[in-house]
């Protein structure tokens, strides 16, 4: 396994966003100090790897499109840091958060320092328009807050993303992550619960940390939105595109989970 | 503006802001008449036969004499009363804003007056954890959700605003919302904040800030004259920076801590930190601008001054 070049990932970063910088706070300095942080737990602990490098052109940028497992989004920092590593050139992914994310002391702050941005229209956009490439989970937190019955379920996927790619003309790359739900194998639910703390989700676990299983992600082949498409067509038009990506995503991962990597057998 | 103008009127004289435009308008127009008032005394500005200043108290008696007196064919506000630390000087404040501003711009109707500029914020948005980057000129105003002290501000903006369109096929109205103005001159909230030594920052946010140099803002405000139809604009660069940056480039030591602390702590020491309770929201979420449609009309050149280099003068300064 090749040694990180964490110097050189750091000038090449520093290329990009020094000279233009970024609007929403990302920090290529703050953000290679993290990731040194991370990268024993996405190398050691969660074994990532990352399958189907040769679909990702690099004269081009795109909406990925992920299912969201795992609880907790660490789905979205592992696929973020895999874009970044084993990419070459690095990918700087921007993952599109949930809007209480960016009130909460420290925790906003890092993300945006590490290339988050609260995930609404106006920046979608604008984050399109200046060539980045969007990580979005278009399942929502319904997607990362599922019980332990209902794991690897692909929810219905919200139209407001494909809108925004048809503005764009931004091709669509659909990716899968399996071994994110083995992070908290017996979760449950209350929805009672999370609605009378007025938070989006509370899983209810044996485990109180994740644990260390395996992690693949899978990139397919970019979806390209037809060009005589209009972002305002109707639902109609839309939704048979989204049916196509979301079929497309689960696909993907019912071939991930007959290849899943166990927990005893990593490699 | 296509038609000819020759009396101007600028209220809030006293402001650097207004002196700084006054001087550049008699360098681009030497043959107008400028008229400044200010309901403070007026000092540092050299008398001219065209450039003439008086005190005055805000209210519509004063204001309808000056009016009557001199046919103002361009009106600045651009006297709106800052932040107020004192309940006293609160009730002042939104007397003036309000109650003044609906005044003037009654005035300005009855006496003709061709064209109407006045100067907002971008307060008037609000600082919310939720504001997308790049706000463009049609998001809700939403200052006073949190903060009742900033009503006013909302308030005379909308104000203005209603009546720029209820008037549009009389007089030309151009109200602008600029970004964070800072200069060696000025001395508004955020120049201060930036300028005094081991204030608060919050360590747990570093929301994005867009800087306007006060001579762009007052180029902006000459331009805006000849070159701006009546609408609303953003005044913003397009340069971003962090609070934190900008702390950095100012070099200026501050003390770090969490906001929690930073909301207490400006309680306790407000006597002698001028820096508004409710604008702390203001230096912990980011509130910036989208500035396509002044561009459009002002073109790309529109700022001289990038937000680095604003902020390397105030150090200098």
């Amino acid at each position: 396994m090749n040694k990180v070049n964490f110097s050189l990932l750091e000038k090449q970063l520093k290329e990009k966003y020094e000279t233009r910088n970024d609007p929403w706070g990302f920090s290529p300095e703050k953000a290679i100090t993290d990731l040194k942080l991370l990268y024993p737990l996405y190398r050691y602990y969660f074994n990532v790897k990352l399958h189907g490098v040769e679909n990702f052109d690099h004269s081009k940028n795109y909406m990925v499109i992920s299912n969201h497992t795992g609880q907790i989004p660490i789905d979205a920092l592992l696929i973020c840091t895999a874009f970044f590593l084993e990419l070459n050139p690095p990918i700087v992914l921007r993952p599109l958060v949930e809007r209480f994310l960016s009130g909460l002391p420290f925790l906003g702050k890092w993300s945006s320092e590490g290339g988050a941005v609260l995930g609404d229209r106006q920046n979608c956009l604008n984050l399109l328009k200046r060539e980045e490439s969007l990580l979005v989970f278009p399942e929502g937190v319904r997607g990362i807050a599922k019980s332990s019955k209902n794991h690897y379920e692909l929810q219905p996927f919200t139209k407001g993303f494909i809108r925004m790619a048809l503005q764009t003309k931004t091709p669509i790359l659909p990716i899968a992550v399996i071994g994110a739900e083995e992070f908290y194998p017996f979760v449950f639910h209350s929805k009672k619960l999370a609605n009378f703390l007025r938070v989006p989700a509370i899983p209810l676990s044996l485990n109180l940390l994740p644990l260390p299983s395996p992690v693949d992600i899978y990139i397919g082949s970019p979806y390209q939105l037809p060009l005589e498409l209009s972002p305002d067509s109707p639902d109609e038009e839309i939704e048979k595109h989204i049916l196509n990506i979301s079929d497309e995503v689960n696909s993907m991962i019912e071939q991930g989970l007959k290849n899943k990597r166990s927990f005893l057998k990593r490699n | 503006m296509k038609s000819e103008f020759k009396n101007i009127l600028i209220i809030g004289i006293q402001g650097a802001l207004s002196k700084i435009t006054a001087e550049l308008l008699l360098k681009k127009y030497p043959k107008i008449n400028i008229y400044g008032v200010d309901s403070r005394s007026v000092s540092d500005i050299i008398p001219r036969d065209n450039y003439i200043v008086t005190k005055i108290k805000y209210n519509r008696t004063n204001f309808e004499k000056i009016f009557r007196e001199n046919h103002f064919d361009i009106v600045f506000h651009l006297g709106r009363l800052g932040h107020a630390s004192r309940n006293q000087d609160l009730n002042k404040r939104i007397d003036v804003n309000l109650i003044g501003t609906n005044a003037i711009l009654e005035l300005c109707q009855k006496f003709q007056t061709k064209k109407v500029i006045i100067l907002s914020t971008h307060h008037v948005y609000g600082a919310i954890s939720d504001n997308s980057m790049f706000l463009p000129e049609d998001s809700p105003l939403r200052a006073s959700f949190k903060f009742p002290e900033l009503r006013d501000v909302v308030e005379m903006d909308q104000m203005c605003t209603n009546w720029m369109w209820k008037h549009q096929e009389s007089i030309e109205t151009v109200v602008l919302r600029p970004a964070n103005i800072i200069g060696p001159q000025i001395n508004n909230s955020i120049t201060q904040y930036l300028k005094t030594p081991l204030a608060p920052m919050p360590m747990d946010f570093n929301p994005m800030f867009q800087f306007v140099h006060e001579f762009d803002m007052a180029q902006i405000l000459v331009r805006s004259i000849e070159e701006l139809p009546t609408g609303i604009y953003n005044v913003a660069n397009d340069e971003v920076i962090s609070l934190h940056d900008a702390v950095k480039t100012v070099n200026i030591k501050k003390i770090q801590m969490p906001i929690i602390a930073l909301e207490q702590i400006a309680k306790i020491i407000s006597p002698l930190w001028k820096f508004p309770r409710y604008l702390i929201d203001y230096i912990k979420f980011s509130t910036t601008l989208d500035n396509t449609f002044l561009k459009k009309h002002l073109g790309e050149d529109a700022f001289r001054f990038k937000a680095k280099e604003a902020l390397e003068l105030l150090k200098l300064n």
